[in-house]
């Protein structure tokens, strides 16, 4: 028995290190993500006492920017921590938004959650609810910014209950993108109102042999545009009070009016997985002449658009209307290193060098008076006036899915925009269970 | 002497402590926690703010209509995928049985699939599949048949699904009955062709009795993987189109972040579930299955 005594204590050793190896998982591969500049401050250790080799104080920034855009993105954390001597941000790529929303909720139970965070807009509500976000108001007001700094379009995720809880960052807004060659070839004009906008889907519609060979008309597969169109028709999509749904016949209106057009052949709409690559394709290869999209993907779309690519306004039934998107910038209130946190966020927002060329960069809007008023702003709109109409749209932003209840009711939201556009589902009784879902998950 | 005595009586338990202790951490103590879970409405940012609802989460599972919906899609999905793959796995294992360079190469063809990441095989399908350029619909047009819309509408989303699981899997089970079927002795071969016995009588009563332990396994296995199929689901329909493809797995999936109490919930009802279909499959076919 002596000599079974090493096997048992080896194979305890054993099991240690494969817990030790889960727990140190995650820390371990921020190090890995976060690019070249970090690499001096890798791992837990640096986390932990918040010094780094260099005696920085080093800060944990998650965000969900990949691909080009992630590529501006590490290099704008770059110019920060060349930019003074006190404070290392390590940024790290953490998937899509959902994805960053999972990885937060655990990450906050574990007590292993960033200092700073991207959240998707409507995500914010939530965690706010839950009190893990910082009040930001006493930095602003410590460092002299106050909200009158920003554009009010794009506040309306900032405030939870009176605390101002996140900053806006990467913001956009659905615009509609035009395929201008396509349009004068028939000799339409940009359509201004749903009904014209009706009129000029059909007549870009080419049919051969009973197959459709080009649309009028496509956009993603995502609860954003169906809920511009409400608002457009002069609905909102919670009440005020946020008890239930707040339109009567706009949901049902926007929903035939879409139907109408898929039946006719001039609507596309695409498959849900992937539908956002999908519908650029369609759009920059000539298969559809309107799109409804994000302002952000504009570089994306100048570059591979063959023609006189041009955007405008959502059309208009009742008013004009936008809801935004993208994503906020919060601090953790659990956070050890707050105020680092905050002069990185205090650059974001207030540097040339920061936020600001970051937009620049990407074509996500611009999003402080600063901004706007500077003269690199200025000139990139007169280069590309495309974005400049994104921006000019904020001034009919309105977010009306504001509820700490979104995830869950976007949820069965999706649900019904499947069943009405994918099956045919009749859409009033569609709409009608999905209302009695929404009063069931907000009275909770 | 008392000493030895003491070891004698606490040996095994040091013994299997290690096992114990990994068994304890990763699968009975996530168990329980998910029980306990499944009893809360559950806020994971701040735990304070959670509230103990007794067996509320479970009376809305039974009176959600999207559960059934899950369940039967489920169910669907596991009969499809398990009785096609038995059945083809088999009829390639009868074909393949004999030990030849030719079978040994077709065989080693049918297994690939089986080491290439689901991930890739679901992405690779997708593109086949698409309904405007896909090669699939190329092919049917070429041969004068009208295209199908695959994975995008939900009369045809979830036997597409079934199709990529099965041709994913044939290989590795008929692996497993090439090597069940030539360790069946040829004596018993030999006694048959003398009493002149019929080939299908011959599969039918001896080559079927002798491998059925490894179908047995087969089986159920197969069940409870299917059961808990996830990874095809989230890549190539995301559940849908309008919820035809959403099975019980997806399903807790989609309320991770929302409500965990009620994702927890549907994780112990699944859970029950797989639990008596083994239960069941054992009471019935361990009389059947015929040991050598």
């Amino acid at each position: 028995m002596k000599n079974k005594f090493p096997f048992i204590a080896l194979t305890l050793a054993l099991i240690m290190t494969l817990l030790a190896g889960c727990g140190g998982g995650g820390s371990g591969s921020e190090g890995e993500t976060a690019g070249t500049d970090s690499k001096a401050a890798s791992g837990e250790a640096s986390s932990d006492s918040g010094n780094s080799g260099s005696g920085k104080e080093t800060i944990q920034f998650w965000h969900s920017i990949g691909g080009k855009n992630g590529e501006f993105l590490d290099a704008m954390i770059k110019r920060f921590n060349s930019s003074q001597d006190k404070v290392e941000v390590v940024g790290t790529f953490q998937g899509s938004y959902q994805e960053t929303v999972t990885k937060l909720q655990q990450a906050v139970a574990a007590k292993t959650a960033p200092d700073v965070t991207m959240l998707e807009r409507s995500n914010v509500q939530l965690f706010a609810d839950a009190e893990v976000l910082e009040d930001l108001a006493p930095y602003m007001e410590k460092s002299g910014l106050s909200k009158d700094d920003f554009e009010e379009g794009l506040m309306g995720h900032s405030y939870f209950n009176d605390k101002l809880v996140s900053l806006p960052f990467n913001r956009s807004t659905p615009v509609m993108h035009i395929n201008k060659s396509m349009l004068d070839e028939k000799g339409l004009s940009i359509p201004t109102t749903w009904d014209e906008l009706k009129k000029t889907a059909e007549a870009l519609v080419v049919k051969e042999n009973g197959e459709v060979k080009r649309y009028g008309l496509t956009m993603p597969y995502d609860t954003w545009y169906p809920i511009a169109m409400i608002t457009q028709a002069g609905g909102k999509f919670f009440n005020d009070e946020g008890t239930s749904v707040g339109y009567t016949t706009e949901a049902s209106k926007t929903f035939k009016y879409l139907k109408e057009l898929q039946n006719a052949g001039a609507l596309y709409y695409p498959p849900s997985q992937d539908s956002g690559n999908i519908t650029n394709q369609m759009f920059t290869s000539g298969k559809v002449g309107i799109l409804f999209q994000s302002t952000g993907s504009i570089s994306g779309l100048t570059q591979g658009a063959k023609f006189d690519y041009v955007t405008a306004f959502l059309p208009q039934d009742k008013q004009f209307a936008t809801p935004t998107g993208g994503g906020n910038v919060a601090m953790m209130a659990a956070s050890k290193h707050k105020d680092g946190a905050w002069e990185f966020m205090h650059w974001l927002m207030t540097s040339p060098e920061g936020a600001q060329q970051f937009v620049i960069d990407t074509g996500y809007l611009p999003f402080t008076k600063q901004m706007v008023e500077s003269d690199a702003v200025k000139q990139l709109w007169e280069k590309e006036p495309n974005r400049k109409v994104a921006f000019e749209q904020l001034q009919y932003a309105v977010d009306t899915n504001k509820s700490v209840q979104w995830p869950q009711v976007e949820q069965e939201f999706n649900k019904a925009i499947q069943a009405i556009m994918y099956d045919n589902k009749d859409v009033d009784a569609t709409l009608n269970s999905y209302k009695e879902e929404v009063d069931r998950i907000l009275k909770n | 002497m008392n000493r030895r005595r003491v070891w004698e009586t606490t040996r095994p338990y040091a013994l299997i402590l290690p096992a114990m202790i990994a068994l304890f951490l990763f699968v009975v103590y996530p168990v329980f926690y998910l029980i306990k879970l499944s009893l809360y409405k559950y806020n994971l940012l701040n735990k304070d703010k959670s509230k103990f609802i007794g067996l509320d989460n479970y009376r809305e599972i039974f009176t959600r209509d999207d559960f059934y919906h899950a369940l039967a899609n489920t169910a669907i999905y596991t009969v499809g995928v398990v009785l096609c793959t038995m059945l083809f796995s088999l009829g390639v294992a009868v074909w393949l049985r004999k030990r030849s360079r030719f079978n040994a190469i077709l065989q080693a063809g049918l297994f690939t699939p089986h080491i290439i990441s689901i991930v890739s095989i679901a992405l690779v399908w997708m593109w086949l599949m698409e309904p405007g350029h896909g090669l699939l619909n190329y092919v049917l047009k070429a041969f004068g048949l009208p295209g199908s819309p695959w994975l995008q509408s939900s009369s045809t989303s979830m036997i597409s699904v079934i199709l990529v699981s099965v041709w994913h899997s044939i290989g590795y089970y008929a692996l497993i009955m090439v090597a069940a079927l030539q360790s069946i002795p040829p004596t018993i071969y030999e006694a048959a062709a003398l009493d002149n016995a019929s080939r299908f009588k011959v599969f039918w009563k001896i080559t079927l009795p002798l491998i059925s332990p490894q179908l047995f396994f087969i089986l159920v296995i197969m069940t409870i993987g299917s059961f808990k199929v996830f990874d095809t689901v989230k890549i190539m329909t995301g559940g849908g189109p309008n919820g035809s493809t959403t099975t019980l797995v997806y399903y807790i999936y989609e309320f991770r972040t929302t409500s965990i109490g009620f994702a927890s919930a549907t994780g112990v009802v699944l859970m029950a579930i797989i639990a008596v279909l083994t239960f069941v499959y054992f009471k019935v076919l361990a009389q059947r299955i015929h040991y050598q």
